[in-house]
């Protein structure tokens, strides 16, 4: 975009690109150095107060050094096209996602700041509950999900990393984190049959067809059995309002 | 929903004041201000919790995102998500900052555009095309600043009323932004204020700002609001008439009885100045 830029423009762009990287940039000509690192401490305390809001966890594993140098690397090279406070979270795991990062991190961090998204997706999602049958049949019908769920799988046991807690093997971990009837958000461990339902679920399937599907795929014996297995998970996860109901 | 024009002393809707405010909400605050980017498309407990209030007291749209002043396109997307909630809310008056936050991508932060005519022509079409947009005119807030941008060809009074005339748009005054910038590039505050085109005041903001050691001022919005600017409010009063004036908070929040008596402070200038009127009429 540099070639058409008005020059009022090109002092915005140098201003920006020492904002984001004030250790390389030079100061735009003309601008006090008292002033320019107003700005710099400003607008990088208003990033971090995203972050430390939304990753407490992953902050309190990297320790405050390394979770800042995480944050200025973060602010210096990604390109963050939301103009929503409450999306800084999500472009800070695509970053830890896609960018190119050479800060070592834990194999697992991702992974956490992905899960401790998660929470904050679940408690601010807008979704709108859909009509249904709290009662109906969950085999015969169609279930429906609670609309504010995210069904994860992660390769780490991201549930459990604290400081106290920083595993050195991948272990498989299913987790659902949904808006529960009170409001708040809750967690439940899943498992991979759980993980598949839901997703058949998603497509469409009725909770027989879904439970057939599985059986298909599992090369299961007695397909029949697994549906009877699958009525008791589904009532597991109405219980716990991961499904609301079935389609009336 | 039924639009419910602010009049009066209004409050920074801030989450931090949403549990004392259910126990009721003191006469003293008029309307409610909030930042679409805060609370638009929210759901689960902040969604309810907006439109409880929402339901009961007007409120002003005051944007932080827009970047009008930036390099990149307007976001029209973002226009028409606010539109679209301000009218789920009922909200009928937006104003944006006369700043930039966004070059390639967005900085979270708003910082100051050059004087220039160049700028004073990209701000002034972005404007139009938002007005036409969210089918209502939008007041644009005098920002603060720390740094004067370099190749100013105007001064920053002169870059004001050029854009609100040349996108016939309304002026939202905040009264400490002057007082700040004052202080921190020593002019005078009545004399700027003065020269802007107060006959357009739609909106006023009042608030309290931070003094760092070596006396730059920063505008905080985490102290009470100081004398220089109650004066200042009055003075604006005195050419605007009683325009409906918001008191920000956003850090340092203390109890709400704090600031109820800043807004009584507010109310209290702003009643002196309807019965002006209504003596001079």
């Amino acid at each position: 975009m540099n070639a058409e830029l008005l020059p009022f423009q090109q002092f915005q762009i140098a201003f920006g690109r020492r904002i984001r990287d004030p250790k390389r940039v030079a100061r735009p000509k003309g601008v006090p150095a008292r002033r320019m690192a107003i700005y710099e401490e400003l607008l990088f305390n208003n990033l971090t107060g995203f972050l430390d809001a939304c990753f407490p966890v992953g902050r309190a594993v990297l320790g405050e050094v390394r979770w800042r140098r995480l944050n200025r690397a973060f602010f210096r090279d990604w390109r963050s096209p939301t103009p929503w406070f409450r999306e800084i979270p999500r472009e800070f795991v695509r970053y830890l996602q896609e960018g190119t990062i050479r800060q070592p991190l834990p194999a697992w961090f991702a992974e956490l700041a992905h899960y401790e998204w998660a929470e904050l997706t679940i408690d601010i999602s807008d979704a709108q509950i859909p009509a249904h049958d709290p009662e109906g049949d969950l085999i015969a019908n169609r279930a429906v999900l609670n609309p504010a769920l995210l069904s994860l799988a992660y390769a780490w046991p991201v549930n459990r990393i604290g400081p106290a807690y920083r595993p050195r093997k991948p272990q498989a971990t299913y987790l659902l984190v949904y808006r529960a009837a009170t409001g708040k958000v809750a967690f439940a461990a899943s498992n991979p049959v759980t993980a598949r339902l839901l997703a058949l679920i998603a497509e469409g399937f009725s909770g027989r067809d879904a439970c057939l599907a599985i059986a298909d795929e599992l090369k299961h014996p007695d397909p029949e059995k697994l549906v009877a297995h699958g009525r008791a998970l589904l009532e597991e996860l109405r219980r716990l309002g991961v499904i609301l109901g079935a389609k009336p | 929903m039924v639009r419910k024009p602010p009049v009066g002393a209004g409050l920074g809707f801030r989450r931090e004041l949403i549990e004392t405010l259910k126990a009721g909400v003191p006469e003293s605050i008029r309307f409610f201000e909030l930042a679409p980017e805060n609370w638009a498309g929210m759901g689960g407990r902040s969604g309810k919790d907006l439109r409880h209030f929402t339901e009961r007291h007007p409120f002003v749209c005051h944007g932080l995102s827009l970047s009008l002043g930036g390099p990149s396109p307007l976001d029209e997307t973002l226009l028409r998500r606010i539109k679209a909630f301000m009218a789920e809310h009922g909200m009928g008056l937006y104003t944006e900052h006369l700043s930039w936050c966004s070059d390639d991508a967005h900085l979270y932060d708003l910082l100051p555009i050059p004087f220039t005519g160049d700028a004073v022509r990209w701000v002034a079409d972005r404007l139009r095309r938002a007005q036409d947009i969210l089918e209502m005119k939008i007041g644009i807030e005098n920002a603060s600043y720390y740094v004067a941008p370099p190749g100013a060809e105007m001064s920053e009074t002169e870059f004001i009323s050029a854009i609100v005339a040349e996108a016939d748009c309304l002026l939202h005054l905040d009264v400490n932004n002057i007082y700040v910038n004052s202080r921190n590039f020593g002019f005078d505050p009545l004399e700027f204020m003065t020269a802007l085109p107060l006959e357009k005041t739609c909106y006023i903001h009042v608030a309290g700002h931070y003094t760092e050691p070596d006396g730059l001022l920063v505008d905080t919005h985490g102290a009470e609001v100081i004398d220089p600017v109650w004066g200042l409010l009055e003075e604006a009063y005195r050419r605007t008439g009683p325009v409906p004036t918001c008191l920000e908070r956003d850090t340092n929040i203390p109890e709400l009885e704090e600031l109820v008596g800043e807004l009584q402070l507010i109310s209290g200038i702003l009643d002196r100045h309807l019965d002006a009127r209504k003596d001079a009429a």
